[in-house]
């Protein structure tokens, strides 16, 4: 009886016309030079270099979520793919369809979840992998330009998600994206309600809100505008920056941190690849079990006719929704996102510190780290607020509160400076004293040369609000909650937004020191304005009418 | 744990993560139903073989059966092309399939094998299953293929299955002749008594009736967002709180109808007379109360009747039943005055044959204790309560013919009511101008009736 002598048939194949014509390369005999080969050989691997730094590959450095980001983005466009079979951008069919895909096609339920979670979970991914960059220094010379392409990416992520939204045409749908595009509305000069809007004839129906729904409100057109958007035009985008991504990555090496002495690099194959395997596989079975055993949402079908209460945009953008309680549309909705995106490219520029660079180091970067952390903390708390504690005509309830609950209308909201404010000349007195006090918050830290004790300045600070607060409280102007509410937001303001400033950036020069801190001080804007809204009832603190321009 | 072993692991995850999937939606909830009722219509012509004489009919049988045995597994759908309608009912409900079950009977008794009931009669043969699907009639989303969700048993589905007599609502889409229609007898029932309380005084159907309250005439596409949200929380039936559940089929449009008959309006919709916070104060519903005088099965004809009155659903006008004007008896002088009375609604607030006049929240009335603001909520709400239309008999003594018609004719604005508290709300119900509505010849007749029920004034004077 003849043996089977499995090496030989292995060699027979890997030796036929038909093997040698797919791939190229000989017997694979595990040499530096086959592993070479194998990621020069190959198209889909080239993007990696040949070898790579061994940090690199640690899962407590990388997190993984840039690989798993690309993942997701694969799960998408394959399922993405899979669905547009089924679909039908109409008003008419769409809602039709999606209730088709849940009952009668094969698998189309599991599909449709599947789209939906990964949706979710790489707009996640992306910003958890922005962090991890963050936190490591990653972002630093040579790398500012592909941090930039990232924020790109996240941005575009977003956009994704967001165009992806409106297509099963339910009212969660329809809603969602008024919510979301009556933002665009209000973009300064732009937008028929923004700012100098109107000076240079933007009406209803010619801005930028217009271009993007194809009319003046969600209809047939936007559904047709945000599918080929979803489908085909921002991919193709995402594609192009995607490979940019990944291109520098490359050329700039796959990690920041310093080299050590007599450094060997080791083996992209299978060193690196079978890691991106594992990740991928884990998020793949990650989202299959989740659309196992969760249904994505899907309301009743979109009714122009019918508001739902309350009506919020997606959640990742119910932060910015949030916003809107404390800032005019045109300040929340594009001025905030626009002052994030371009502040996140901004970052590697202004940021000089040597330090920090591919390790976490906290103790090193005291400033960045925090102020960072901070913004990001801010962004998902804000969410939270508008996602689960804002119900019916989007009062406060508290998550153990239901929402059949009739909540007493909020009490009526004032305006500190401006013609309805605090006596007749507040607009006069309220101008320059805004002016005075934003550009004295601005020059003070840098002004003040000597390093300011830290202790001791918060200290007077919260000892100077103490006795404002307690002149409210005698003066019968504000309870002890109100109280507690001005030293917290205030005092975090003054920390965050002046004492650690005055520490630790006041040696910056001046261009790059005015740019981090017009960030610094809208960050704390947000902290200020929500102080005086929820404490106080304040609408607005300056307010001009005849401009639109409110504050 | 080696990364040799993670790839094989993860690999074999994933496999089996997609045999999990496939096998949730290969095993789907109809299939079960489906099976079982091939595997008994099988049974029953294996049965039929058995007991057969003839051969060669027995072979038929015999082959029959087999065929059904081997049926395949499929969602099997009703389209009804001109009513709109994807209906996949006959999924589960087989027996009702005309392709499976060609006589469209058997002797199943459950559901949802059973076959539908009545198929010999006219009402059914009128109406091919082919041609206007499930749902046209039942209601319950057709495009659905899970128990809940078919039967509209979900939230975000608002129209489930009419349950009961209520589906003879839906007869009342299309049969404008449904008043004198075998088997709408219900519905027909429903809209004289519509008519008779006077609902139609201030609810007006297709732009008939009077203009106090809102229209009824789409009152079954009424989104539930427009229900304070949701909201059903307040409604009662039987005296009872509805189950606690968003998506319980309870929560439909039918017992938001149906709380309003036989409980009293302004507890489902109390608002806030006393409006703690807002500037202006926010009346209940300004509906009066019908519970003495309406019962449960009346309230469940009015509520079939409204439950076919919907604007949404696209028929075509080919599939309408018109029907001739009702004929109006021809009566005269106070007899034909009542009868005008009747025919505008005027008893929805002046009360039945006129003898009460119905609640008028916070109007200023008789029997009313004198306005005192330390009084306590609650019995502020009680007088509140207590104040009415006018009583007509007691009031009709004080004028002439002439100025009675003149009063109907220019009606009482809503802004001439007199409260009973000031800082109460202002009453919700008032007396709309009738001028033109009615004619000369009915006002005279429905004057000449109203003073001849007049309590006379004999003090003289």
């Amino acid at each position: 009886m003849p043996t089977l002598d499995i090496e030989k048939i292995k060699k027979e194949v890997i030796d036929s016309q038909l093997w040698r014509s797919v791939f190229r390369g000989g017997v694979w005999k595990d040499t530096p030079r086959d592993r070479a080969g194998h990621i020069i050989g190959n198209v889909w691997l080239h993007l990696h270099p040949v070898k790579v730094r061994p940090r690199a590959l640690e899962w407590l450095y990388t997190w993984g979520m840039g690989g798993i980001s690309f993942a997701l983005y694969l799960i998408l466009t394959l399922t993405g793919v899979a669905l547009m079979f089924y679909y039908r951008p109409t008003i008419g069919l769409a809602y039709r369809d999606i209730k088709d895909l849940e009952f009668a096609v094969t698998l189309g339920m599991f599909l449709r979840n599947a789209h939906r979670w990964a949706a979710q979970a790489m707009v996640v991914a992306v910003i958890a992998h922005m962090v991890r960059v963050f936190l490591t220094g990653a972002y630093k010379k040579p790398r500012e330009f592909n941090w930039g392409i990232g924020v790109l990416l996240l941005t575009l992520t977003l956009f994704l998600s967001f165009t992806g939204y409106l297509l099963p045409w339910d009212q969660l749908a329809i809603w969602a994206v008024t919510v979301g595009t009556n933002m665009a509305g209000a973009t300064p000069v732009l937008g028929n309600e923004g700012p100098l809007g109107s000076l240079v004839g933007m009406r209803i129906n010619n801005d930028v809100r217009f271009t993007l729904l194809g009319g003046t409100m969600v209809g047939e057109n936007t559904l047709l505008r945000f599918y080929v958007m979803h489908c085909v035009a921002v991919p193709l985008v995402v594609g192009i920056l995607l490979i940019l991504h990944f291109w520098r990555i490359r050329k700039d090496s796959f990690s920041a941190a310093p080299y050590v002495a007599n450094e060997e690099k080791v083996d992209v194959w299978p060193h690196l690849v079978k890691r991106e395997y594992i990740a991928a596989a884990a998020t793949v079975l990650f989202i299959m079990v989740w659309s196992i055993l969760q249904n994505a949402p899907l309301e009743a079908i979109a009714n122009p006719n019918v508001t739902t209460n309350p009506s919020k945009a997606p959640w990742y953008f119910v932060g910015l929704q949030e916003l809107l309680v404390y800032f005019d549309p045109w300040i929340a909705g594009v001025v905030m996102p626009g002052l994030i995106i371009v502040g996140l490219i901004a970052i590697p520029y202004i940021d000089t510190n040597p330090k920090g660079v591919g390790y976490y180091a906290w103790k090193e970067r005291p400033f960045a780290n925090t102020l960072f952390m901070l913004g990001v903390v801010m962004w998902f708390a804000l969410i939270y607020i508008g996602y689960a504690l804002r119900g019916p005509n989007y009062a406060w309830y508290w998550p153990w509160e239901s929402w059949f609950m009739v909540k007493p209308a909020p009490p009526p909201t004032w305006s500190v400076f401006g013609p309805k404010g605090e006596g007749a000349y507040s607009m006069l007195i309220g101008i320059p004293l805004m002016g005075a006090v934003t550009a004295a918050w601005m020059l003070l830290p840098k002004l003040i040369q000597k390093e300011l004790d830290g202790k001791k300045t918060m200290g007077a600070f919260l000892g100077a609000l103490a006795v404002v607060a307690g002149i409210g409280m005698a003066m019968g102007k504000m309870g002890p909650i109100e109280g507690a509410f001005l030293l917290f937001f205030t005092g975090a303001s003054f920390y965050y937004g002046f004492v650690l400033p005055q520490r630790h950036i006041r040696t910056l020069d001046w261009p790059r020191y005015l740019v981090t801190m017009v960030l610094v001080v809208s960050t704390m804007s947000v902290l200020l304005k929500m102080c005086a809204r929820l404490a106080f009832n304040i609408k607005y603190v300056l307010t001009i009418p005849s401009i639109s321009m409110n504050f | 744990m080696s990364y040799r072993k993670a790839f094989i692991v993860s690999n074999a995850l994933v496999l089996a993560a997609f045999v999990w999937a496939f096998a949730k939606d290969f095993y789907a909830p109809w299939r079960p139903y489906q099976a079982k009722y091939y595997q008994m219509a099988a049974d029953e012509l294996d049965k039929q073989a058995a007991a057969e004489k003839d051969e060669k009919k027995s072979a038929d049988l015999k082959v029959a059966a087999k065929k059904m045995r081997r049926s395949p597994m499929e969602i099997k759908q009703i389209i009804s092309v001109d009513l709109g309608r994807f209906d996949r009912c006959v999924t589960c409900h087989v027996g009702m399939d005309e392709y499976t079950n060609t006589t469209l009977k058997n002797n199943f008794t459950e559901h949802p094998y059973k076959a539908h009931p009545k198929v010999d009669t006219a009402l059914i043969k009128a109406h091919p299953f082919n041609k206007f699907g499930c749902t046209s009639c039942h209601s319950g989303q057709g495009l659905a293929t899970t128990v809940e969700a078919a039967h509209g048993w979900v939230k975000h589905w608002e129209k489930p299955m009419l349950k009961g007599v209520t589906i003879q609502g839906s007869c009342v889409k299309c049969h404008d002749n449904f008043e004198t229609l075998k088997g709408a007898e219900v519905a027909a029932q429903g809209k004289k008594l519509f008519n008779k309380h006077g609902c139609q005084g201030c609810h007006a159907i297709n732009g008939k009736g009077g203009v106090v309250s809102v229209e009824l005439g789409d009152i079954a596409d009424k989104p539930f967002e427009r229900i304070a949200g949701y909201n059903f929380k307040k409604v009662r039936i039987d005296g009872k709180e509805l189950p606690n559940e968003h998506h319980d089929s309870h929560w439909n449009l039918q017992n938001w109808i149906r709380a309003h008959i036989v409980n009293d309006p302004a507890v489902v919709t109390p608002n806030d007379p006393f409006a703690h916070y807002n500037s202006e104060p926010i009346p209940p519903s300004g509906m009066p109360d019908f519970t003495k005088e309406i019962g449960k099965d009346e309230a469940e004809a009015i509520v079939a009747y409204l439950s076919g009155l919907t604007k949404e659903e696209i028929i075509p006008y080919r599939y309408h039943v018109t029907a001739p004007p009702a004929k109006e008896p021809q009566l005269s002088g106070a007899a034909n005055g009542k009868r005008v009375y009747e025919k505008y609604g005027c008893q929805g607030c002046h009360g039945l044959e006129a003898k009460q006049g119905r609640r008028r929240f916070n109007a200023a009335g008789d029997g009313q204790k004198e306005y005192d603001e330390k009084m306590p909520e609650a019995e502020q709400l009680e007088q509140m309560n207590l104040g009415a239309e006018p009583t007509l008999p007691k009031l009709v003594g004080t004028y002439t013919k002439d100025e009675l018609i003149h009063k109907i004719e220019a009606g009482v604005p809503a802004a001439d009511a007199k409260k009973w508290s000031p800082k109460g709300p202002m009453p919700m119900v008032y007396m709309p101008a009738w001028k033109g509505k009615i004619s000369k010849q009915e006002l005279e007749d429905l004057a000449t009736w109203l003073i001849s029920i007049g309590v006379k004034d004999d003090s003289g004077f």
